[in-house]
């Protein structure tokens, strides 16, 4: 189990938006990071793109992981934008699930750093969320720094 | 019942044991200890010393004989094999049609139907971005919508499961849709697939709508209704797939699912109904996982324990009362997005084990369940399988052929022990309900799902083509993922849209009210009043808004 | 740029409140400055900590009493705070998504707060949390805790007032509750009150009052949360409250610097000893360890060395 060595800790979101209800994966992923140090803010299934974007505004995320099943992934590039539409652009972006083979290469255009299907490594995963997590800190310091000149 | 067996009177079997001991551990090399899903050790081999069949009426008996360990009816699959029901649902109702005219041409009397998750969610259609419209279940809102479903369904002479959550709006659309044609209520069979609420509170999130006490107050309702105006429906199918598949082991399962089945009985006796006509509608909902043995032991031991506490403790007097009917899927969580035909052998093993533990129907999942709905190539080999395993391999021929294996005698015994034990724990925590409510349920759910998580990251549970004998599959040739036509997806809904516009709306209200009123009345049946909503034009969404409004938002708790 | 950051916030802009409040949990000099700049603007917003045991509804609760006090035009803010890991460091934060009816209102700011290893359970900067939500211009500002004994004290001091949320039919009776989270109340909630049980609940609430020497008149309402219903009548019990409280605001602001001036202060201690280096202090260490001199007279000289 390799820590997070962040500080102050890491803040992830970890949340389904579109359809699909299983969180079995998403609850294992989300202890995953509990203990690899970070701090997760866990949502059920259902949420809105809206209250997804507020919600990390609020809680002033580093990294959002979307777990996906059907046709729910299809619905992340629109996510992305309303996030960077509200200047929220720095945060990474990580997506767990099911996702079609040709359907993946669009999310990656889209901005996705990663996506992890079933049956992938827990330190992979969590090696990924935090470096992600670290490059997130340093564009948004890097945003402030330009503001403050 | 596990106990060391009565000392046996055969002459020199304790030299012949111990010579075998003695050369298997100078054979075997390193030996490890080897534990099943329920974490129950299991030996190298079961002898006579393990279990000898004494006190066989009591613990074993003839099928169709209490406690019923062998099969609940005498003649079991060699009479009548089990009712193969596949779940299909995708698209619009005009694409379901489609799908299950071809399975009852094929000569099925059993269909099914899964709505899709919006309707899952309780909205309808028009509310929801159509990209995700359709994709894992069929779109159907209202009465015309399941008319159009089920054209040329001959609705009375077949058996019909719902995969519908509280507040079972798909069978009042199906009532409607009867008394449209004509059909008496009492001859609509089927089942309420999803009428478990405790399990989707504490496993699957998805299908949870209502709050824990208005969802409680539905069923009851439901159960009621179902009990007077359509007889031959079973209101109640207790489920124990959603907590394996979340990550609880089968003992936990099949005691988490009895247990849900005492509360349920409990609230119907508290509410003056008739125990025996109440458990006569029963059945049980269960995943197969590809634990083989393990799984037919647990379906053994469930039988044994439901019939006793169902006697014993409910007091219902009716031997149909003790019956332990139950459903059988393949685990989708043993399949694998990786060398996915690899699939096909094991929902041939998860089949079987459901076949020689003695279910009454099965589903057996499409080879690429696990990530899209199944096209008719592969829900066909899903259904081939079913067949070869009965016509080929001849597992009709015999009832519970592994009955009198000093293995799965002992295996069953030993998971009875436990899932009794853990009983007697919801027990005394208070019943299902309130341990649901405390979230002690899902933390051991939890618990369980991240232990066997971590021993496949371990390697010490293996999966083939996930932790050990991989390939590499990067330039796996995706097969274009079918979709729902967007056209006729869109055309579906612009239809309910004028719909909407163009139906009575003070027939709406009325209905709307009397609904509202009803739920908050300490008597009136509210089920009642959904099924006259549902005749009225009443969408699922609203229904299912209205009693979210009176009865409370179905907030599961979430227990990381 | 400290300025800027200060303008906006004070404006009530909601991104700079959350960049704030993340810099208030890190602690720092910039925090530092900021949260000096910004006491001026605090003292308006009315402060009210929401606890209560798992499985009593409170979030449910909370959920209800926002949208009352949003239906007043009230701007809302709210901290649920959660415990760290004592191993990992890390947390599990999923109290927000409760208050699902107010996901997309962004006249409700949420943030969850990891208690990050404080010793009292509860977050060192909530305080500082507290004070920036207050500065962004939010009416009311609610703190949630999880009802375990500790953390409820220390809300106390920084409310105005405590909500204490019970349920019927919660294991034992309310005897079982640790007595120091009911004497922090200053409203109770019998929440599920369409429970059978629910009068016998209130009854004993109010009869465990009666026993009591100082504080008997603290209210007891009833709720269901679910159902929206007696949460006008909390609202009112709390206005109430507040408004004979007013007076009291500046006691409540002075004992929470207080409680933050002996925090700081604990802490620059804390450090110098643990990492004062060379003489003194060692043999100091090792006068102590051997017993000649106690702990709390080596605690002494120690400070005298240090300061």
């Amino acid at each position: 189990m390799t820590a997070n060595t962040l500080s102050p800790p890491a803040r992830v979101l970890v949340t389904k938006i579109g359809l699909d209800g299983h969180d079995r994966g998403s609850r294992i992923v989300a202890a995953y990071l509990r203990d690899a140090g970070m701090e997760v803010i866990y949502t059920p299934p259902w949420q809105s793109v809206l209250g997804v974007v507020k919600l990390a505004m609020e809680e002033d995320v580093d990294v959002i992981g979307v777990s996906s099943l059907a046709t729910d992934h299809l619905i992340v590039p629109k996510l992305m934008a309303a996030l960077r539409q509200a200047g929220l652009g720095h945060i990474g972006m990580v997506v767990g699930g099911i996702i079609p083979e040709d359907e993946r290469p669009a999310l990656i255009q889209a901005g996705v750093s990663a996506i992890f299907g079933p049956g992938s490594a827990r330190d992979d995963i969590i090696a990924h969320v935090g470096a992600l997590a670290g490059e997130a800190r340093d564009k948004r310091n890097a945003e402030l720094r330009e503001i403050a000149q | 019942m596990t106990q060391e067996a009565v000392q046996l009177s055969l002459p020199g079997f304790e030299q012949a044991h111990g010579r075998w001991r003695a050369e298997y551990g100078q054979q075997i090399g390193s030996d490890r200890v080897i534990k099943n899903r329920s974490r129950i050790e299991i030996k190298p081999l079961y002898t006579p010393r393990d279990w000898n069949g004494d006190a066989f009426l009591e613990n074993l008996g003839f099928p169709g004989q209490y406690p019923f360990t062998r099969g609940i009816y005498p003649t079991m699959h060699r009479g009548r094999t089990w009712t193969q029901r596949q779940l299909i649902g995708l698209g619009t109702p005009e694409d379901y049609n489609k799908r299950v005219r071809i399975i009852l041409d094929a000569g099925a009397t059993a269909i099914s139907l899964l709505p899709c998750n919006s309707s899952f969610r309780g909205v309808d259609c028009d509310e929801v971005d159509p990209i995700l419209l359709g994709t894992c279940g069929t779109v159907i809102n209202t009465t015309d919508h399941m008319d159009r479903a089920l054209d040329g369904v001959p609705l009375g002479r077949i058996s019909t499961a719902m995969n519908d959550p509280s507040p079972f709006t798909l069978l009042a659309f199906t009532l409607g849709v009867a008394k449209k044609r004509g059909i008496p209520w009492t001859s609509i069979s089927g089942t309420s697939n999803q009428s478990d609420y405790l399990s989707h509170f504490i496993a699957n999130h998805m299908f949870y709508r209502l709050s824990l006490p208005g969802s409680r107050r539905v069923l009851l309702d439901h159960i009621e209704f179902c009990r007077k105006h359509v007889p031959n429906w079973n209101p109640v199918s207790v489920v124990g797939q959603h907590m394996q598949q979340a990550g609880a082991t089968p003992v936990e399962t099949m005691a988490f699912t009895i247990s849900t089945a005492l509360q349920y009985a409990q609230d119907c006796i508290d509410r003056g109904m008739d125990i025996d006509l109440v458990l006569r509608r029963f059945t049980f909902f269960f995943d197969i996982s590809i634990s083989f043995f393990e799984e037919v032991a647990k379906f053994r031991a469930g039988r044994r324990i439901w019939a006793r506490l169902a006697r014993e403790r409910l007091g219902a007097k009716d031997p149909g009362s003790w019956r332990f009917k139950f459903h059988g899927q393949t685990s989708g969580v043993d399949l694998t997005e990786q060398q996915p035909l690899n699939n096909i052998a094991r929902v041939a093993v998860q089949a079987m084990a459901g076949i020689m533990s003695g279910l009454q129907s099965l589903h057996t999942d499409a080879y690429d369940e696990a990530i899209t709905t199944p096209t008719e190539e592969t829900a066909r080999i899903a259904v081939a399988t079913q067949n070869i395993l009965r016509e080929e391999a001849h597992l009709c021929d015999v009832i519970d052929p592994l009955g009198g294996s000093y293995y799965v005698e002992t295996l069953t015994d030993q998971m009875e022990q436990e899932m009794v034990a853990l009983i007697g724990k919801i027990d005394d925590a208070g019943g299902m309900y309130k341990a649901a409510e405390s979230g002690v349920i899902q933390s051991m759910i939890g618990e369980s799902a991240l232990a066997f998580q971590e021993r496949v990251e371990a390697g010490d549970e293996k999966v083939i083509g996930v932790n050990c004998y991989q390939i590499d599959e990067t330039d796996r040739r995706g097969r274009p993922t079918e979709r729902p036509d967007p056209e006729r997806m869109e055309e579906h809904v612009a239809r309910f849209k004028a719909y909407k516009a163009e139906r009575s709306q003070a027939d709406v209200s009325r209905a709307l009210d009397a609904l509202g009123r009803a739920a908050n009345s300490a008597r009136e049946n509210v089920y009642e009043r959904i099924v006259e909503a549902a005749e009225a034009g009443v969408t699922h969404g609203e229904i299912v808004s209205l009693l979210r409004r009176e009865l409370g938002f179905g907030h599961p708790l979430v227990m990381v | 740029m400290h300025d800027d950051v200060v303008d906006k916030l004070i404006a009530g802009d909601s991104p700079t409140l959350a960049r704030c409040i993340t810099l208030m949990e890190a602690g720092g000099p910039t925090a530092d400055l900021i949260h000096q700049r910004i006491c001026r603007h605090v003292g308006r917003a009315a402060v009210i900590g929401f606890t209560g045991a798992p499985g009593a509804g409170k979030s449910t609760l909370i959920d209800a009493y926002i949208g009352v006090l949003r239906a007043r035009g009230l701007k809302v803010a709210v901290a649920a705070v959660d415990p760290s890991s004592p191993i990992s460091g890390g947390a599990i934060l999923g109290d927000r998504v409760r208050m699902r009816r107010h996901a997309e209102d962004c006249g409700v700011f949420i943030r969850s707060v990891a208690s990050r290893g404080h010793l009292g359970g509860l977050s060192e900067s909530i305080h500082r949390i507290v004070d920036v939500m207050d500065a962004a211009g939010r009416d009311f500002i609610i703190i949630e805790t999880v009802g375990t004994g500790q953390s409820e004290v220390e809300v106390a001091e920084i409310a105005d007032l405590c909500v204490v949320v019970n349920a019927p039919n919660m294991g034992d009776d309310v005897q079982a509750m640790k007595a120091g989270v009911l004497e922090i109340a200053d409203v109770l909630v019998v929440n599920k009150a369409d429970l059978p049980l629910a009068r016998r609940t209130t009854e004993q609430l109010k009869n465990m009052l009666k026993l009591r020497r100082e504080r008997l008149d603290v209210p007891v309402i009833e709720t269901v949360a679910t159902k929206e219903t007696g949460i006008e009548a909390l609202h009112e019990t709390i206005a109430g409250l507040l408004t004979t409280a007013t007076g009291d605001k500046q006691k409540t602001r002075e004992r929470r610097m207080r409680r933050l001036i002996a925090e700081s202060a604990g802490r620059i201690v804390h450090g110098r000893i643990r990492d004062a280096a060379g003489g003194e202090l060692e043999d100091l260490v090792k006068t102590a360890a051997s017993g000649e001199i106690g702990i709390t007279e080596a605690a002494r000289r120690a400070l005298k060395t240090v300061l």
